[in-house]
């Protein structure tokens, strides 16, 4: 998917670390992505001015201007994809970055390969979305409501609930076809990501993990039902609303 | 045997006492003037019943002031009155049958009198009720015809007759008996009172004004101890030696917090600093063209950051920068375990029931995920994790097949870089952070980290159970 060799995918690196940004732009070269560097915000922002990657990787924590002011500019202004690279893995700084805007975030060090997995995942979705502008609008259904910026399920009693990255994206799958059918295919068609040799194995298996998670066994009412022949489909009625500055959330 | 009211506060202990002593020392005090003042009446009396005898002309003069002392103030009146009652000149004993002397008034008259130079051949004194004396009461009502009788004349009078060396006759002398005198007392009573609550209670005022930073502060100081931040300081206030105290804390827990906030930096920039060649290093290793040895380093790289990890997040443990947010544990849980599932370990999920607490999801997830990583590497390659509501308590075990830990080094285990003898050799991997930060993550929860060896039916150790145990 880093196109092809005439039309590579370009990338814009910045990250003030000559040590990490050199060798990883050899190595995503090697992956056929045309990379450029930038060693700083302010090298970043005279880079776009010449050229328009497909992709922004983006180190948090740089002197100057930091990543996540450089990342909001870049979203805001330039409605580029941005994958934040940071040192830090504290919850908070990945909700922060998420909110700004980012799509996706790797904690350093990461494996190269699952770099590439995502840079290819937020790529895809960038591409079906028609822009990298993020979904703000939650979704509910039967009470529940998920959270696309924060990538977080709240149960109908407002306790959160911790789902997999996998589970998330199958879930966004079903609320974004509420009452369709899904078959395995097509499940693992939307959901592919860094997670994709899971889902290769088993899409009943995540599917099941998820059930477990949303569904009460004491429940008669099965949120996600199995369909004969091979598939899934959510029996709910599932309301965008948009979060609301003062109160939470108007329909 | 202790008081059960008996005040806990500096407050309450330094006023409780002050009042106690104070009482006592009013109340001695109150009864010795009391006593002094009856003792001033007895002489009065004493001396009036001296002047009668001493000055007695045996003549009765009395009634020619009659007329213009009836017409004096009620008060006024009643005190003169009685000093007109005559002497009475008597052949007969005065004191009747069933009539007792009274010694000490003796005693005391007769003192009186010869100091006057009138030295009794004969003395007796008693006490009579006013309304049983003929001749007081003869008087009285002439004096006071048809109107009531002054309040003396229910009371008692004292009687005392002299006779003179030679006389015959009784001189026979009253005076009404001089009772306790109730504004005095009243007096007395409201005088105390007033000096007693105004010591009292300008102390308490003084106390509290002192007591009171006293209190602020350690409530400051409580508060300090689970959230070290320099904000929300107290000014300081009270007496000097109160604002002194306050200050050189303020300046303690400014001192604190500095270091606390160098601390949090240091670490920042350690994890920084480390964690970027680190990334740099594993992505160099991808042009390593053998794959063994490609992994390995790879799988080196992992342990350091894993410890690196570790060690900020121990550090970090005691000052989370995120709020509790009420979480499905069960799906929290349910998730770690299929995590392992996922990396192909042996991690069943036993009993498990839906609660949802208040957590850190982040730092809960890390602490059960030390507790299943030890499991599987000290016990046996298998763990099972359960969650169950007990005693209102969300408890967390993992528990596994292994040779559990001898008892004498189960405390020890909760040190940092301490492993069990088992895992000497590097092999294994990990600092011996795990379970330390597991301990410091339900600490920070309020909650414990429990170990304890499963024991068979035959007493033998069958593995090790780990709980994290979390108030609700």
């Amino acid at each position: 998917m880093p196109g092809d060799a005439n039309n590579p995918v370009r990338i814009l690196l910045v990250d003030d670390e000559p040590g990490l940004r050199e060798p990883l732009a050899e190595y995503l070269a090697r992956q056929g992505f045309a990379v450029s560097q930038a060693s700083n915000a302010v090298d970043a922002r005279n880079k776009l001015l010449n050229e328009t990657p497909a992709l922004v990787l983006l180190d948090v924590m740089m002197p100057g201007e930091d990543g996540l002011s450089l990342c909001r500019h870049l979203v805001e202004a330039k409605d580029l994809p941005v994958i934040l690279l940071t040192a830090r893995g504290e919850a908070m700084d990945r909700i922060v970055g998420l909110e700004i805007g980012a799509d996706d975030y790797v904690v350093k060090p990461f494996e190269p390969r699952e770099l590439v997995a995502r840079i290819k995942s937020v790529l895809r979705r960038s591409a079906k979305n028609g822009s990298s502008q993020q979904e703000d609008a939650h979704y509910e259904f039967e009470g529940w409501q998920l959270d696309p910026v924060k990538r977080r399920l709240t149960a109908p009693d407002g306790a959160v609930v911790p789902i997999s990255a996998a589970e998330y994206r199958l879930l966004v799958a079903f609320v974004t076809h509420p009452r369709q059918v899904l078959d395995r295919d097509r499940l693992l068609d939307m959901v592919q990501g860094r997670e994709a040799h899971i889902f290769d194995r088993a899409v009943d298996n995540q599917v099941s993990r998820l059930r477990r998670k949303i569904e009460d066994e004491h429940n008669e009412v099965r949120l996600i039902q199995t369909v004969r022949g091979g598939g899934y489909v959510l029996a709910a009625d599932v309301r965008r609303i948009v979060p609301d500055g003062n109160n939470g959330i108007t329909a | 045997m202790k008081w059960p009211a008996w005040p806990r506060s500096l407050l309450g202990q330094m006023i409780l006492s002050v009042a106690v002593v104070l009482l006592a020392a009013q109340t001695l005090s109150a009864v010795l003037l009391y006593r002094a003042a009856e003792q001033r009446r007895e002489t009065g009396a004493a001396h009036a019943l001296a002047f009668k005898l001493s000055t007695d002309t045996r003549s009765e003069h009395g009634q020619a002031e009659h007329g213009q002392d009836s017409r004096r103030s009620d008060r006024d009146g009643l005190k003169r009155r009685w000093q007109n009652l005559p002497v009475e000149q008597s052949a007969d004993l005065p004191m009747r049958r069933g009539e007792a002397a009274d010694e000490e008034r003796e005693q005391l008259l007769r003192s009186i009198l010869v100091e006057q130079g009138v030295s009794p051949s004969d003395l007796v004194v008693f006490t009579r009720n006013t309304r049983a004396d003929e001749f007081v009461m003869k008087r009285l009502r002439s004096q006071h015809q048809g109107r009531s009788l002054p309040d003396w004349a229910n009371g008692k009078i004292i009687v005392a007759g002299l006779k003179r060396p030679g006389d015959m006759e009784w001189s026979v002398a009253r005076v009404p008996l001089p009772g306790p005198e109730v504004g005095t007392l009243g007096g007395l009573i409201s005088q105390t009172l007033i000096l007693y609550f105004a010591l009292v209670g300008g102390l308490a005022l003084l106390l509290r004004r002192i007591t009171r930073p006293l209190a602020a502060l350690t409530n400051r100081l409580e508060y300090f101890a689970h959230t070290p931040e320099a904000h929300g300081q107290l000014e300081p206030d009270g007496p000097e030696d109160t604002r002194r105290l306050i200050a050189a804390h303020n300046a303690m827990e400014a001192r604190i917090a500095a270091l606390l906030d160098e601390k949090d930096v240091m670490l920042g920039a350690i994890g920084h600093d480390l964690k970027t060649p680190l990334a740099a290093l594993r992505v160099r290793i991808e042009s390593v063209e053998d794959d063994t040895e490609r992994s390995r380093m790879a799988r080196t790289i992992e342990d350091i950051t894993r410890t690196l990890d570790d060690i900020l997040s121990l550090a970090r443990v005691g000052r989370p920068s995120d709020d509790p947010e009420a979480t499905d544990l069960a799906a929290l849980t349910a998730s770690i375990v299929e995590e392992f599932e996922d990396m192909g370990e042996a991690v069943t999920l036993d009993e498990i029931s839906r609660i949802v607490g208040s957590v850190r999801a982040t730092w809960l997830r890390r602490g059960l995920r030390n507790l299943v990583s030890n499991a599987l590497r000290y016990g046996g390659g298998q763990a099972r994790v359960s969650l169950l509501r007990e005693d209102g308590a969300a408890v967390f075990r993992v528990e596994d097949d292994g040779p559990g830990i001898p008892e004498h080094e189960l405390g020890a285990m909760l040190e940092p870089f301490r492993r069990g003898e088992a895992s000497r050799n590097r092999e294994t991997g990990g600092a011996g952070l795990g379970l330390t930060l597991a301990r410091a993550i339900a600490d920070q929860h309020g909650g414990e980290l429990h170990l304890a060896n499963r024991l068979g039916a035959d007493g033998a150790v069958k593995g090790l159970s780990a709980e994290i145990r979390l108030p609700l």
